[in-house]
């Protein structure tokens, strides 16, 4: 087949039914079942029994045990409350930091636009995994440092992304419609065109939620996140890699749970931007984005 | 092209001087300000004032800050808290291997992604494309740290055939033990890095292939090997250069998490060793570095594209 061909028929072709949408949302739903009922399940995340040390996977500890004979499992349910509450906590820093600044700089453009992007532009002139970094180098190592952290880094994606919109949206007839009744900027950027534009930032949401919750378990697993004894997939791992030879399902275990959980964000971010605008291929942008890890 | 190239750089200034004082200003940040960290807690306050003075502390702040602006400009980030070696001598040992572990990956992710764009921008929609497209997903989706721990788990543990911990080992001394560090780590972060690279060229090329220059060739009866390797993969090239800045950001980012997981002593775990022990002027001089390196690559990426497409202007 030639390339031409394949480009037409791939147009035409209605998408397949997402099956893939559908096992990831019910993924998801139990990660976040697990973070949100942790406390009431039958499990501790921080009992120790030395005697149960680096037992592998059996009929009482699922997820075997690690050095500390902690149940994995455990850790593991425990591990995406932490995943969750820091990423959902970042994400929102994120947005409220991110979408006045891209507001502001599309709706009045000029001497505002210039600065407010310059000051995006420093945030972005280093990967994020090190702007994390640094600003933990900062604040010190705590869970609070490793949301602000996460939540700073994804704050350009959202600046991006409602700047953009806005540059579309205010040269709309009902936006000229509003400045025409006398009403204020604060009130047209707020109340007119944020409504509008809600559906991309959603879709922006989900997407960054994979890169906060991948970018937290990375800060944990070089050691800058998180701290010890709180369960976090990222430690983890950290501390899982010490024991290949002897217990290989410490660390294949968390990270397949943490795997699975941003494939899930991944393909239900994908989906949300392809029903928003069926031309783009479903592509996220912010796939990219997470520069890192 | 000299006054884009001059307007270019010029664009780069204010985000250098904003993003050089947030660095130097991290300093504040140490328990006790840079004094304490220098005469250590018990410090009487002889001690104190005299390294506030040689530290220049009692200096007005715009001038604290250019002095170390001008000192940081020819390579002088002072001396690690730490070992209380020049933080320049301790980057300039590590760089190296950095360097290498990044020749290495970028090979990797270039036999990687390039086959499967074009394979899959040729077949596409079919159920090899899909197959590429799901086996992109995963090369971005994985985690590095998770990726590598796996392949440590089949090459080190299971099958024994590769060192589980990396040193480095200059290529050109020993070509033999240097590949054998590298293949684990450069097959992880070049995995990585193939996932976006595939995922680009193949839009660019599919994008290209939708063109009138291409249906003409075909009309005249070029081969579609011809078609695809020179006329669709020359102009598919052009809007790839764009995004190797966004590759850059990514490549370094997954570097600092592979020379973790396979403790390979490049600048990324040299960065994370001076952050857990809080070594300031390390951490500064690393970021500077990497700032540096990641920003020169943007402007000459920029610079190629213009001088590549001759559809761009200068002015």
């Amino acid at each position: 087949m030639t390339v031409q061909e394949g480009v037409l028929t791939k147009r035409r072709r209605r998408p397949l039914p997402p099956l893939g949408f559908i096992i990831s949302l019910g993924f998801l739903t139990v990660v976040i079942f697990g973070a949100v009922f942790a406390n009431v399940l039958p499990i501790d995340p921080l009992a120790q029994n030395i005697v149960d040390s680096l037992k592998p996977p059996s009929g009482s500890h699922w997820f075997g045990t690690d050095e500390l004979g902690r149940d994995i499992m455990a850790r593991v349910i425990f591990g995406a409350r932490t995943s969750l509450v820091t990423a959902a906590g970042a994400v929102i820093i994120a947005a409220l930091i991110g979408v006045p600044i891209g507001l502001v700089a599309g709706y009045f453009g000029g001497w505002r636009d210039t600065v407010l992007m310059r000051f995006i532009d420093v945030l972005l002139a280093l990967p994020n995994i090190l702007l994390a970094m640094a600003l933990i180098a900062v604040l010190g190592r705590s869970q609070t440092a490793a949301l602000i952290a996460v939540g700073v880094a994804g704050v350009p994606s959202f600046a991006r992304i409602a700047r953009a919109q806005v540059l579309t949206l205010r040269q709309l007839d009902f936006v000229s419609a509003v400045r025409g009744f006398g009403c204020s900027s604060s009130y047209i950027m707020f109340r007119t065109i944020l409504p509008n534009i809600l559906s991309p930032l959603m879709v922006q949401v989900i997407v960054l939620s994979s890169v906060a919750i991948l970018l937290e378990a990375a800060l944990a697993f070089l050691g800058v996140g998180v701290p010890p004894p709180t369960p976090s997939w990222g430690e983890m791992l950290r501390t899982g890699k010490s024991y290949l030879y002897e217990a290989p399902y410490y660390a294949v275990l968390p990270g397949l749970v943490l795997t699975l959980t941003i494939l899930s964000f991944d393909t239900i971010g994908k989906q949300m931007s392809r029903a928003l605008d069926p031309r783009s291929g479903g592509g996220t942008p912010g796939e990219l984005e997470r520069a890192g890890p | 092209m000299t006054g884009f190239i001059l307007r270019r750089l010029a664009q780069l200034i204010p985000v250098l001087l904003i993003a050089s004082f947030a660095i130097w200003a991290m300093i504040f940040a140490v328990p006790g300000g840079p004094v304490g960290m220098m005469v250590g807690e018990n410090a009487t306050p002889e001690e104190i004032a005299a390294a506030t003075r040689k530290l220049g502390l009692d200096r007005p702040i715009p001038v604290q800050y250019f002095n170390w602006l001008t000192h940081a400009v020819t390579g002088d980030f002072g001396q690690s808290l730490h070992s209380r070696d020049p933080v320049t001598k301790l980057i300039g040992e590590r760089l190296p291997a950095t360097l290498q572990l990044a020749l290495v990956s970028i090979l990797v992710a270039l036999v990687i992604g390039i086959p499967v764009a074009i394979t899959g921008a040729v077949k596409e929609g079919s159920w090899v494309d899909r197959l590429l497209n799901g086996w992109n997903a995963l090369a971005l989706g994985v985690p590095t740290f998770w990726l590598g721990i796996l392949l440590i788990l089949l090459f080190s543990v299971e099958l024994r055939w590769l060192p589980s911990a990396s040193r480095y080992v200059p290529l050109w001394e020993d070509p033999n033990q240097a590949l054998r560090s590298l293949i684990l780590p450069g097959l992880t972060l070049g995995l990585y890095v193939s996932g976006i690279l595939a995922r680009f060229l193949k839009a660019s090329l599919v994008s290209e292939a939708r063109a009138d220059y291409v249906r003409t060739a075909r009309a005249k009866g070029v081969s579609e090997r011809q078609i695809v390797g020179h006329h669709i993969m020359q102009n598919a090239l052009l809007p790839f250069i764009t995004i190797v800045g966004l590759m850059v950001a990514n490549f370094i980012g997954g570097a600092v998490v592979t020379e973790a997981v396979f403790t390979y002593p490049g600048l990324g775990r040299l960065l994370i060793q001076a952050i857990s022990t809080r070594d300031y002027p390390l951490i500064q001089g690393c970021i500077v570095v990497i700032l540096v390196i990641y920003m020169a690559i943007s402007l000459i990426v920029d610079i190629l594209y213009a001088v590549i497409d001759p559809r761009i202007e200068y002015r």
